[in-house]
């Protein structure tokens, strides 16, 4: 798709004013470029430094060792391994949450008795610490103690035994359904906001001429919400990448590294085992990865017009 | 129209209901831990409900000062939910309409969001040991302010780009100022929006944990660091993990609950188009 | 003897007699504590602390009694056990001397002393006159969980150790001992060999199941770690060749205990390999296992001790006591698991003073007391806890209770500790969790050992070498 076609399919084009106030716009930037940088520059600086270092548990040798770290990077299997879980994982995680959150969004988007009680609900998921969250998945998911195999007992009519958090076939879709069930309910709420902005006489006007509703959807609906939703993509994406506590309370990156996240890995070896100048190197990585999936992301959906 | 909506509406009924189901039986599974004892906690088969609801354990937390950790929560994440609230729809407002810094400013501001906390905690302990922040409130609002300003700038970006100009130059013409189009015709309009991004800032600050690990001892213990005190190599405190955990989602739920008018526009675009 | 011998004579025997009369009197390291702390009354010192149950220790009993006695205020920061370290070594590393004393596994030992995290105890134990008490730990502590390449760097705080549980009732119920007798032709007993647990447990769990199995384990990895480490050893296995310090848990002896291991959870509960310490302790409180192996504090909440403790709320209320009966693990040598050491932080500006309090709080006095505390996670540790009147008396069969920890703290076995001991201890959890995947053992293993030489290389093989050395030497690395 060249980018005319995807300016004609976009048909919100971003409006702005003719003559900006020059020291009002820049006002507005301001604090908040401020807190960014205060907070967000120091860390920088450092881990770029130390990740040429060899600060580790044993030794705090802050001597220059060059690109030690990062030709290492290229050698650690198990940390494009656990690239490749991550990867795994928000690419199902993320169309499932998105795809479920539009249709309960499109759901709820019209008045309904008891709404509020239950739009009130539905996010509470998200609300629960994540280390909670895992916790609880992880007790429910438990044979004897909770009450997930005791349902799927009763829809299969026999006695199931089923190890979630321990059988390789089965650990990939307990953390998937423990992180969609605490996450769709932001997509839910996001995409809820975005479609009650869209204007209602179009959507009318539309039905009048006779449209039907997958039509209306594409044509109409999607494109109005596309600024918000790509952006709730974005953003999901970006922290799926970084998902943690769910998979640390459910398998602990286990069996053996088989759930192993980037997230669980540099825990391990930034936390734990202080292999602080790695742990720097492999956090350079993981960023310079993810700029350059996001600004193509970014480009793509022509967020930043 | 009207009768193919009310056709649809126990259908979209169960649906709903099926859903709501789905999100919060674990939440209720937990929430019936705080009354369980522990032998109905650990029963075979599982118990769904509890044979008597006691307060006792949320007694307990109150008392232990336990739940004082909540409101810590509740401070640390309101108040930076609101700074950066402010901060970031100003941002967003400026990048939007007058392309502020370009695309590469917008890119910068979202790339603060991709550092992985685990490699930057120390760096940021280091500069916080060196400011006094340490275990302090102040310290950490800034902290959560700043971490939630990527998310709340694109957010509202988002939300913003759909208010039509129109609307705005309409208002400038009848003799408003530009701080006045900002927040009496814009932050109006994306109400809804506000409302969203608003709800997971405060998330997003609430389920905090790496960060509240290492930069509290024991002042301003968070909720989320507080619950982790309860698993223990041998011990196991369920009833306090529920308790606290209900205990901190309750704040949330009301005010999702409340608000929630906020989530849909009332009077319609007429103003503009009709 | 002339008149000048004779007065020298009484001379000494009255020194005599005065010396014998003050060393009746003689200062406890407790009071001598006490005492020395007078000087910084008014001071606050903090202590680290595991948070939860553990924490109740200093926060409600031993922190506001040292106040009253010394006018020294104890400032807990209780942090959660797997964060523990972390948190030590991070502000050790910034510098900022948050900490004056330490609560610390002995494992960690080696690699905080390495980085300089730790005090080194020797001049405050000289000055302060506390080695006669620290010699009266009981030894496998304190020949084990006490010093770094000779130097004191922690007081050994918490008797840690597996000991073996098993329904006393269920072993004397004549029908039971009739069948089992016939079908094994001797008798039914406490299992000595883990040949003899498979197939008490096999049997038992034929006979009851499904309200109650032959036994269960906590086979999550972090526990089962410790219980590989242990029944490794039991039946001969070494960790690494000494020569060489290449890593040796492949060995057919390790194969054996992972077949073994996995082919025992067929006759335990379904769902065994995901049991932690609280599903465990539930499942033999409410009486569906006949058999386990736990830390002591299983034995105390199993005979109902502290039972009405709010704090302890948490602990399914026991359904089996007075039928529980204690032993050491099949293999005679249990594993001293995990267990903490009190130090002092090297960055701390109040050494004295916290080294006062921690020397206070080991000393026979006071720890007797903590150790007696119905809340308490810290088991005896010391030769006087094991017998003394008070403990005997706390529970009916407390005596047999404290025969076996004590005799457990005789042939207890050392967790292995290296330099970077959670690389290695990662790499089995790992392989444990491979193996309830339902991976092939040997392959598991040498997967594991070749990991384990890859983290040796990296660290130093000389250096490592060492280390391994000195840990080895110690009594309870390996079987006697």
């Amino acid at each position: 798709m060249t980018s005319e076609t995807v300016d004609r399919v976009l048909d919100t084009p971003v409006h702005r004013h003719r003559m900006p106030d020059r020291n009002f716009r820049l006002w507005l930037v301001f604090p908040a470029v401020l807190l960014l940088l205060l907070i967000g520059l120091f860390p920088l600086i450092y881990s770029l430094v130390i990740s040429f270092q060899n600060l580790t548990m044993l030794d705090q040798d802050t001597s220059f060792h060059g690109l030690m770290n990062y030709a290492q990077l290229f050698r650690d299997r198990r940390l494009w391994e656990a690239i490749l879980h991550t990867l795994l994982i928000t690419a199902v995680a993320l169309p499932l949450e998105l795809v479920l959150g539009l249709v309960m969004a499109q759901l709820f988007l019209d008045h309904m008795p008891g709404r509020q009680l239950f739009i009130a609900l539905i996010v509470l998921p998200t609300i629960i610490s994540p280390i909670v969250a895992g916790a609880t998945w992880r007790l429910m998911f438990d044979q004897r103690y909770g009450p997930v195999n005791q349902i799927i007992s009763w829809l299969t009519g026999q006695q199931q035994v089923l190890l979630w958090t321990v059988n390789p076939k089965l650990v990939y879709p307990a953390i998937l359904i423990c992180e969609i069930w605490q996450w769709t309910p932001f997509m839910f709420l996001i995409l809820l906001a975005a479609l009650s902005h869209v204007d209602r006489s179009q959507l009318e006007a539309a039905e009048l001429d006779g449209a039907r509703f997958p039509r209306i959807f594409f044509k109409i609906v999607l494109p109005a919400i596309w600024p918000v939703m790509a952006i709730a993509i974005l953003i999901r994406g970006v922290d799926l990448v970084r998902i943690f506590d769910v998979i640390w309370a459910l398998t602990g990156g286990g069996p053996g590294t088989m759930t192993e996240t980037i997230s669980i890995y540099t825990y391990i070896q930034g936390f734990q085992q202080f292999e602080s100048s790695y742990t720097a190197a492999i956090a350079f990585l993981i960023v310079a990865l993810m700029s350059i999936v996001v600004t193509w992301a970014i480009r793509r959906m022509g967020l930043a017009r | 129209m009207n009768a193919r909506r009310r056709l649809a509406l126990p259908l979209r009924y169960a649906a709903a209901i099926a859903f709501t189901l789905f999100f919060i039986f674990p939440v209720y599974w937990l929430f019936i831990i705080s009354f369980k004892t522990p032998a109905e906690i650990f029963s075979y088969p599982p118990v769904w409900y509890p044979k008597s609801i006691q307060f006792a354990n949320y007694w307990v937390l109150f008392k232990d000062g336990d739940a004082f950790t909540v409101w810590n929560s509740l401070v640390l994440a309101s108040i930076s939910t609101l700074i950066a609230m402010v901060l970031g729809t100003m941002c967003a407002y400026s990048l939007v309409r007058f392309r502020t810094g370009g695309e590469n400013l917008a890119v910068w501001i979202i790339s603060q969001r991709l550092m992985p906390p685990i490699a930057i905690i120390f760096p940021i302990f280091l500069l916080y040991v060196w400011l006094g922040w340490v275990d302090t409130y102040h310290g950490l609002i800034i902290l959560y302010t700043a971490f939630s300003l990527p998310y709340v700038i694109w957010m509202m970006r988002g939300y913003i780009e759909e208010v039509p100009i129109e609307l705005e130059e309409s208002a400038l013409v009848d003799g408003c100022t530009r701080w006045e189009v900002l927040w009496k015709v814009v932050f109006p309009m994306v109400r809804a929006g506000l409302f969203a991004t608003a709800v997971f800032t405060f998330v997003f600050a609430w389920n905090d944990f790496i960060f509240a690990l290492v930069l509290t001892r024991t002042e301003v213990i968070t909720y989320t660091v507080q619950v982790t005190h309860y698993f223990g190599g041998q011990s196991n405190f369920w009833a306090k993990i529920a308790a606290m955990s209900v205990l901190g989602t309750v704040p949330i739920f009301l005010a999702v609950a409340t608000m929630q008018r906020f989530l849909v526009r009332g009077i319609s675009m007429g103003a503009v188009k009709g | 003897m002339g008149l000048l011998a004779k007065w020298a004579s009484m001379l000494a025997v009255t020194a005599f007699a005065m010396s014998a009369a003050t060393g009746a009197h003689a200062e406890s390291a407790a009071e001598r504590a006490v005492k020395e702390a007078q000087k910084y009354k008014g001071q606050t010192i903090t202590i680290v602390w595991e948070a939860g149950l553990q924490a109740l220790d200093p926060l409600n009993y031993s922190g506001p009694k040292w106040e009253k006695l010394t006018g020294i205020k104890v400032k807990v920061v209780e942090v959660a056990t797997a964060e523990m370290f972390t948190k030590i070594m991070q502000e050790y590393r910034a510098g900022t001397g948050a900490y004056d004393a330490l609560n610390v596994i002995p494992s960690w030992m080696p690699d905080l002393a390495q980085a300089g995290a730790l005090e080194n105890l020797d001049p405050y134990v000289e000055k302060y006159g506390f080695n006669d008490e620290l010699q009266k730990i009981a030894p496998t502590y304190r020949d084990n969980q006490m010093k770094v390449n000779d130097k004191i760097y922690g007081f050994p705080d918490d008797g840690d150790v597996f000991v073996f549980y098993y329904r006393k009732d269920i072993f004397e119920d004549p029908k039971t001992k009739e069948e089992f007798k016939a079908k094994f032709n001797r008798e039914l007993a406490v299992p000595k060999t883990w040949a003899e647990f498979d197939e008490i447990g096999q049997f038992l769990t034929d006979k009851y199941q499904p309200s109650m199995y032959g036994a269960a384990f906590f086979r999550q990895a972090p526990y089962a770690q410790f219980m590989f480490q242990e029944r490794f050893r039991n039946e001969g296995g070494k960790f690494f060749d000494a020569d060489t310090m290449k890593a040796t848990i492949n060995s057919d002896i390790g194969v054996k205990v992972f077949t073994d291991m996995r082919n025992e959870n067929k006759f335990m509960p379904p769902g065994v390999e995901q049991w932690g310490f609280t599903e465990n302790l539930a499942a033999f409180l409410a009486g569906q296992t006949a058999m386990t192996i736990s830390w002591p504090p299983y034995g105390r909440w199993a005979a109902g001790y502290g039972k009405d403790e709010e704090a302890l709320n948490w602990v399914p209320k026991s359904t089996i006591s007075g039928k529980v009966g204690y032993a050491l693990p099949p293999g005679g040598h249990p594993e001293l698991a995990a267990g903490f050491a009190l130090s002092v932080a090297s960055t701390s500006k109040n050494k004295d003073a916290a080294y006062l309090f921690i020397q206070w709080l080991n000393s026979e006095d006071t720890s007797l007391e903590r150790v007696k505390l119905p809340t308490a996670l810290r088991d005896p540790f010391r030769d006087s806890h094991f017998t003394d009147p008070g403990y005997l008396k706390l529970w009916p069969e407390a005596k047999e209770y404290l025969a076996a920890l004590e005799e457990g703290s005789k042939t207890g076995l050392l967790d292995l500790s290296l330099l970077q001991t959670d690389k290695y201890e990662e790499v089995l959890r790992q392989a444990i969790s491979k193996l309830w995947a339902g991976d092939d053992p040997k392959a598991i293993l040498d997967e594991a050992a070749s990991q384990w030489d890859a983290i040796t290389e990296k660290i130093g093989v000389d250096k490592q070498k060492a280390v391994y050395a000195n840990w080895a030497m110690k009594s309870g690395a390996y079987p006697k």
